[in-house]
């Protein structure tokens, strides 16, 4: 029998949904280890002191030291490196709390300081060059499923490059921003998650973060705009998931 | 000398302890939280009342939905909404979701393991592979009941202030009708699993929980009555841990299923009231490590209560109205029963609706000193009897009773 590829989940600060969501594929997880063998997985098992992994998926943002060498340390012992989640690949809810992280624990832990070398949350892609990056809050566990199979087959995984708009299409949701004026980030979102939150007719907040490319935040800015957003609450939807600028 | 535990395993974050031993003898124990901080009060700061409950979602994935209804709760109570029976049954579902989803995560994926000797499920599942999919059956049925009622399986957006975007349909209440019922057999199966595990950690003297059983309007304790948290529950920073530590009355607690189960079996279903009497005299000595047990017997509870909550549903028909919010100044607090215990949101709102003041307490949070003497007692008992890999995997052991949420209690701020 083919060996098995050996399989790394490593987690960073983050809410661990990315790494929970791997455990929800529920029987299909035992399809998957019929190609993988899992080396280290923290919240799934005890075992772990490999020190090389033939794939390792990385969750959360980089926000302490102790994730920055864990981060470091996988990079170097992975053949191939995926940063799983919004968290991972563009920062996530916790990148977007702006201020420098002095003052920020100042703020909640006292004048204390920095008590554990803390560092502003970041994505991992910020640090390290990954091989592919899956975005999601979390990621659709479909496409990871999807991503591992055709890596364990030698096929290069395909990355989406649609925004939420044409899941709606296809699913013929009604669209909730033209219909209900509900503010709905799908045109500039990366696609993926079938359209999960208009599914319950609600607007999309940006999970999968911002689609680059042909899509226009400018005339999603000026829609909003025209259905009555005011500037600042438009600026701070859009940031909820990356830091960019629109 | 200070021996350093590795990072914990099989518990959701990041944490790790010390043991200070000096003399040959234990002398302290300090519960390292390393997750970095993710400031989510701060990050609620200033933000429109709509978007803050899909935001405090993400603080954790296993009870996501518990962030989500507290954050509700708040903001509904911070305009003086009142929502009916119905929003509430169907809120109270997905909360029985997540507890079904969380307690057999824990159980059988995360402790099982122990009890059978193996470093994980999926080593264990080549022996026990019944026990393992078994688990695996309750927890995806509690994540259809999240999936339903929240909008996704982890960080749904469907819980809104005043109602849902989206109410489940006949079918679905069918379904949760059917599937309750016959996943009951099997939660039984679990109590007698966890009843046989022994005592271990410290015997907590002290128990708190919301006044209802899954939530309510303000906090209930073993000696006095219903209660505000500001009124008796005070938290303090530590230089070495990202997370802060709480004390009731300046003494340390236990929330969670254990407290639950001891404070309000009254409002018990039939068969875990049950299963409850059976082990009342165990459960009564306080040990965290039946903590375990008590959540067995909260998978019967919650089945039972979910088939009730359908059928009662199914009954009377669903109106699928959503109530209109009307925004003005205003403070609240959610109390709510997330699996693992109290998680408490409390929000101030300025007329324009946004958010002014936030802040969190988190089941995690609030047993952390309880989780810390935990420890130390377990350390003082098998230092210099047991070799070091069962002393720690006693530790670890005892920390997994409490089925922390390293990621939750990382968020605490007063501002
Ligand atoms: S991307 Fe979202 S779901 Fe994934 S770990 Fe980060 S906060 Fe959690
Ligand atoms: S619709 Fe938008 S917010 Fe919802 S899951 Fe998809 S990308 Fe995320």
């Amino acid at each position: 029998m083919m060996e098995k590829l050996k399989l790394a989940v490593f987690e960073l600060t983050d809410c661990g949904g990315c790494a929970l969501n791997i455990l929800f594929l529920y029987e299909r997880l035992f399809d998957l280890l019929e190609f993988y063998e899992i080396s280290e997985f923290h919240m799934a098992t005890s075992l772990s002191g490999e020190n090389h992994y033939d794939v390792a998926l990385i969750t959360g943002t980089v926000s302490s030291q102790r994730d920055l060498a864990l981060l470091k340390e996988a990079r170097n012992h992975s053949d191939y490196l995926i940063a799983l989640g919004t968290c991972a690949t563009h920062g996530s809810v916790q990148a977007s709390v702006e201020g420098s992280i002095r003052k920020k624990l100042e703020k909640v832990y006292g004048d204390k300081g920095n008590p554990m070398r803390a560092l502003d949350s970041k994505p991992v892609v910020e640090y390290v060059a990954v091989d592919f990056a899956l975005p999601g809050c979390p990621y659709d566990k479909e496409e990871i499923y999807q991503v591992l199979i055709d890596i364990a087959k030698g096929v290069e995984p395909v990355r989406k490059d649609y925004p939420v708009c044409i899941e709606c299409k296809l699913n013929e949701y009604e669209c909730v921003l033209v219909k209900k004026n509900l503010p709905c980030l799908g045109p500039i979102t990366y696609g993926g998650c079938n359209a999960a939150c208009i599914r319950s007719g609600l607007g999309c907040i940006g999970c999968r973060g911002p689609l680059p490319g042909e899509v226009n935040p400018a005339s999603e800015y000026e829609i909003l705009k025209d259905l009555g957003y005011d500037d600042d609450y438009i600026i701070r939807k859009f940031k909820t998931f990356a830091r960019w600028e629109p | 000398m200070i021996i350093e535990l590795r990072e914990f395993t099989r518990v959701e974050g990041n944490g790790k302890a010390e043991i200070v031993v000096e003399d040959g003898e234990v002398k302290n124990v300090r519960l390292k939280i390393v997750e970095g901080p993710r400031f989510f009060e701060l990050l609620t700061l200033g933000r429109h009342y709509y978007d803050v409950p899909d935001l405090e979602a993400r603080i954790c994935a296993i009870c996501y939905l518990s962030h989500s209804v507290a954050s509700v709760m708040a903001i509904e109570r911070a305009f003086g909404v009142d929502v009916p029976e119905e929003i509430q049954l169907l809120r109270e579902l997905g909360l029985i979701g997540e507890l079904l989803e969380s307690h057999a995560l824990h159980l059988y994926l995360l402790v099982a393991p122990d009890v059978f000797g193996y470093p994980d499920a999926i080593r264990m599942a080549t022996k026990h592979g019944e026990l393992v999919r078994e688990g695996l059956a309750i927890k995806a049925f509690g994540n259809r009941l999240r999936e339903i009622i929240g909008g996704r399986e982890i960080h749904g957006i469907n819980v809104k202030p005043g109602g849902f975007g989206r109410y489940p349909t006949v079918e679905e209440l069918e379904l949760f009708e059917r599937e309750s019922g016959a996943l009951l057999k099997l939660a039984r199966r679990a109590v007698r699993l966890f009843a046989s595990l022994e005592p271990y950690g410290e015997k907590a003297e002290h128990f708190v929980a919301t006044d209802g059983y899954l939530w309510g309007d303000e906090l209930v304790s073993d000696e006095e009555g219903t209660f505000h948290y500001t009124e008796r529950i005070e938290e303090r920073s530590l230089v070495y841990s990202f997370a802060k530590q709480s004390r009731y009355n300046g003494e340390p607690f236990l929330v969670g299923a254990l407290a639950r189960l001891l404070l309000k079996a009254d409002s018990l279903t039939p068969m875990a009231k049950r299963l409850f009497e059976e082990h009342r005299e165990k459960l009564a000595t306080g040990y965290v490590s039946y903590n375990n047990l008590a959540q067995a017997i909260e998978l019967v509870y919650s089945l039972e209560r979910a088939n009730e909550i359908a059928k009662t549903l199914l009954d009377k028909g669903l109106d699928g109205e959503n109530i209109p919010i009307e925004v003005r100044e205003g403070e609240g607090i959610g109390y709510v029963e997330a699996p693992r215990g109290v998680l408490i949101h409390h929000y101030r709102i300025d007329g324009s609706g946004n958010v002014v003041y936030s802040n969190i307490i988190t089941p995690t949070a609030l047993n952390h000193t309880m989780m810390e003497l935990s420890l130390l007692r377990e350390a003082k008992r098998g230092y210099g009897e047991l070799d070091e890999g069962s002393l720690i995997q006693r530790l670890e052991e005892t920390v997994r009773a409490f089925d922390p949420c390293i990621s939750c209690s990382v968020h605490i701020v007063k501002l």
